[in-house]
């Protein structure tokens, strides 16, 4: 163990800490911008930077070891002084024009200069905004828009991008002031191998990455008599909607969003989850039928689109592994484009489906071809709480609703899919349940829960069939176990979600600058198995509505109706070059 | 990067311009696939050493230095002559791909600015009249 004092107070910590986990220790704020708990240090923005007792320079607290007897001023009139130097060069980068005025700004509320400008006491701003030429906004994409005006070269978004999500869109190029963020020959987001996952934009410090808003659309949409509008929401969003309005992480809101969205005029709330359920009937049926029939394995899931992106960039090999079931998004717009509209009256020409997201790449997957515009608009999590605050609704005192009943009742097992391992813990639930007949007796497959990278379990069936599941999520980790698969390894059944964690910390929903990435998500993932826990309805084969809609329009799981309505195909993209 | 795989990144991608005039796309893939970094790393890469191109360029290269010595001898109106009469931005190759502009620094040769090179022929203390009749001869 190392002592050494902080700001004059003795702290003893683990060796090859850094001084700013010395720092933390004794609940001195050191200011960071580069820093992010969850990547590898940088040591690019030097806002850190603190005095040691005995040596001239000035060391940045994230990159260096906290030694025996250490002496640290964190905050030494010279400290000060050179932290505002530095920060008033790096807003200099950031180019604030009126037209950038922060009070238009994505970040309104959680941008991270804000946070460091009020930590370290900003009274002055002396030199002025440093672009001389105008740089271009990379509009290119269908999910995420850079603009790089706003951008520091904090480098997060290139860190994130390949050491997360194990991609590598981003990179610098240039030198020197000309230094800048840029894709593969300044291609574009939407022109090279980005997965649109969003893990970059919520880890930008600024609002330089944000998604293609379809704010606007929706407005109109709910402004316009003609038009049935209705809404979905994902799994996650209702653990974490509340944040946006200064809960906790891992809030669960769920009656309070229901009545917030028919506040702001939506015709009918529906839930995702409820075709969550109905995507498990549908995967789970393949599952079965490609396991006893040795077809393709292992089954890949298919329900987190930037994944799907990855595969086809990057394992296009695989493409015929993957479940041929669509999304529970894009089959609640398959579902209400037909069924809905049918029973409702309505011609499906007037019908517009909206979804709330927690995901960036949701507004991608919506524009497919393969989808034929089911989903109109996807807004997520971010925008939703935009827009209600825009009308004033106050949503985490409202009373709670309840969804509305046609599309709109769920399992638990639908609400675990935003967490990384249940859609494996929902289809097994119900796999099971379709190969013997009979449901599992403990239906809770811990194995597969929890924050680790890589999880896998075995889930003995019958006397001839365990079977061998396994789970990845953020894409790094999915390349990881795409590589086990091509290896050799032996799996029945593979989820893979695009984010770390699964969809609760998706690329749409709040950015939480106070609190550790490990700590929302843990929240977050925890509201969701609380939810399933106090459902009376857990499995996704018992929901009634789901019953109902195979007895009245779709006959069974797997059935030729089915899967005109509910599967899809996949494109081989590849990277050029390779 | 590492140091040493930015140093084989060099020697790599030296070789390749050799042959090739310049960097095509699939070799930065092939790079990229050798050292286990993403296109976008090896590219950024290229970028900061102004002496690659990633894209094709014109039959003679045309660099001429801003960096404060020349500068300081106008080295500017030496730029503005030559774009004027290539009608080019640096940076940018002529429809014929006669010519690819560059603006660079240093070039070493700081007491004889301002400096102007043709491929790897060096013209020091030149006038933009000069500038304009050696590009001239070049058509
Ligand atoms: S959206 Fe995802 S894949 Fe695309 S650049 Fe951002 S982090 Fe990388
Ligand atoms: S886009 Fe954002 S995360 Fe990326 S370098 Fe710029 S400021 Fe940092
Ligand atoms: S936070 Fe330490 S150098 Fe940027
Ligand atoms: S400044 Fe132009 S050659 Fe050195």
């Amino acid at each position: 163990m190392i002592n050494l004092t902080v700001d004059n107070k003795e702290v003893t910590v683990e060796p090859n800490s850094t001084i700013l986990e010395a720092a933390s220790k004794v609940n001195v704020n050191i200011p960071t911008l580069c820093f992010s708990d969850d990547l590898t240090v940088y040591g690019g923005c030097r806002l850190c930077v603190v005095e040691v007792e005995g040596s001239d320079r000035l060391r940045p607290a994230c990159n260096t070891r906290a030694r025996e007897g250490m002496e640290v001023k964190t905050h030494s009139p010279r400290v000060r002084e050179v932290r505002k130097t530095l920060f008033e060069l790096i807003i200099a980068s950031h180019d604030i024009s009126c037209e950038l005025n922060c009070l238009i700004c994505n970040r309104q509320n959680s941008c991270q200069l804000k946070d460091v400008a009020e930590d370290i006491g900003i009274s002055r701003m002396c030199l002025t905004p440093g672009a001389d030429e105008e740089r271009e906004s990379d509009h290119s994409s269908h999910s995420v828009v850079r603009e790089p005006n706003k951008c520091i070269n904090c480098a997060r978004c290139i860190r994130k991008c390949e050491e997360i999500q194990g991609v590598g869109v981003f990179a610098q190029a240039s030198r020197g002031p000309e230094t800048k963020v840029t894709t593969f020959k300044d291609r574009g987001m939407g022109n090279v191998e980005c997965t649109n996952c969003g893990q970059c934009v919520v880890s930008c410090p600024t609002g330089a990455l944000h998604e293609v808003y379809h704010m606007d659309q929706v407005w109109e949409s709910l402004y316009d008599e003609q038009k049935h509008v209705i809404v979905q929401t994902a799994p996650s969003v209702r653990v974490a909607l509340a944040e946006s309005f200064g809960e906790e992480p891992g809030t669960i809101a769920t009656g309070q969003m229901v009545a917030a969205l028919r506040r702001l005029g939506f015709d009918r709330v529906f839930d995702t989850n409820f075709t969550a359920d109905l995507t498990i009937m549908e995967e789970a049926t393949e599952v079965v039928n490609r396991v006893t029939n040795n077809d393709n394995l292992p089954v890949l899931t298919s329900c987190s689109p930037g994944w799907i992106k990855y595969i086809e960039h990057f394992y296009p090999d695989y493409l015929q592994h993957l479940s041929s079931a669509k999304s529970p998004q894009q089959m609640f717009g398959a579902v209400a484009k037909t069924y809905y509209a049918e029973n409702a009256g309505i011609d499906p020409e007037d019908l517009v489906v909206v979804s709330i997201m927690p995901c960036t790449a949701k507004k991608f997957e919506a524009s497919r071809p393969e989808m034929n515009d089911d989903v109109d608009y996807v807004l997520t999590t971010r925008e939703a709480a935009r827009m209600l605050k825009s009308v004033g609704v106050d949503v985490c005192n409202l009373e709670p609703e309840k969804y509305d009943e046609m599309l709109g009742v769920s399992s638990g097992a639908g609400d675990i899919f935003g967490a990384s391992g249940g859609v494996m813990e929902a289809a097994v639930r119900t796999a099971y349940n379709m190969i013997t007949g009979v449901n599992l007796q403990e239906i809770e497959v811990t194995p597969v829960r929890g924050l680790e990278g890589l999880k896998s379990a075995e889930i003995p069936v019958t006397d001839d069939l365990t079977l061998k599941v396994g789970v990845a999520h953020g894409l790094n980790n999915a390349g990881i176990m795409m590589e086990k698969i091509k290896a050799g390894e032996e799996f029945h059944f593979v989820e893979m979600m695009a984010c770390p964690g699964g969809c609760i910390s998706g690329g749409g929903q709040p950015i939480n600058t106070e609190r550790s990435w490990r700590e929302v998500r843990e929240k977050r993932i925890a509201g969701l198995y609380d939810i399933d826990e106090n459902k009376e309805l857990r499995l996704s084969h018992e929901n009634p509505k789901i019953q109902k809609l195979y007895e009245e329009f779709l006959q069974e799981p797997g059935s030729s109706k089915a899967h005109k309505l509910l599967h899809t195909e996949y494109v081989t993209r590849g990277v050029p070059g390779t | 990067m590492q140091k040493e795989d930015t140093d084989i990144l060099l020697e790599m991608a030296h070789d390749i311009q050799d042959t090739y005039g310049y960097i095509p796309e699939k070799e930065i893939a092939e790079l990229a696939e050798k050292l286990s970094e993403s296109r976008a790393t090896i590219y950024g890469a290229l970028e900061f050493y102004s002496m690659f191109y990633t894209e094709p360029t014109g039959k003679y290269i045309i660099r001429i230095c801003d960096s404060i010595s020349c500068y300081m001898n106008n080295s500017n109106e030496v730029l503005e002559a030559v774009q004027d009469y290539l009608k080019l931005e640096a940076g940018e190759t002529s429809d014929d791909k006669l010519f690819t502009l560059e603006v660079v620094e240093c070039l070493g040769h700081c007491g004889e600015g301002p400096v102007m090179m043709v491929d790897d022929r060096l013209h020091t203390q030149i006038s933009p009249g000069r500038a304009v009749e050696i590009l001239s001869k070049l058509h």
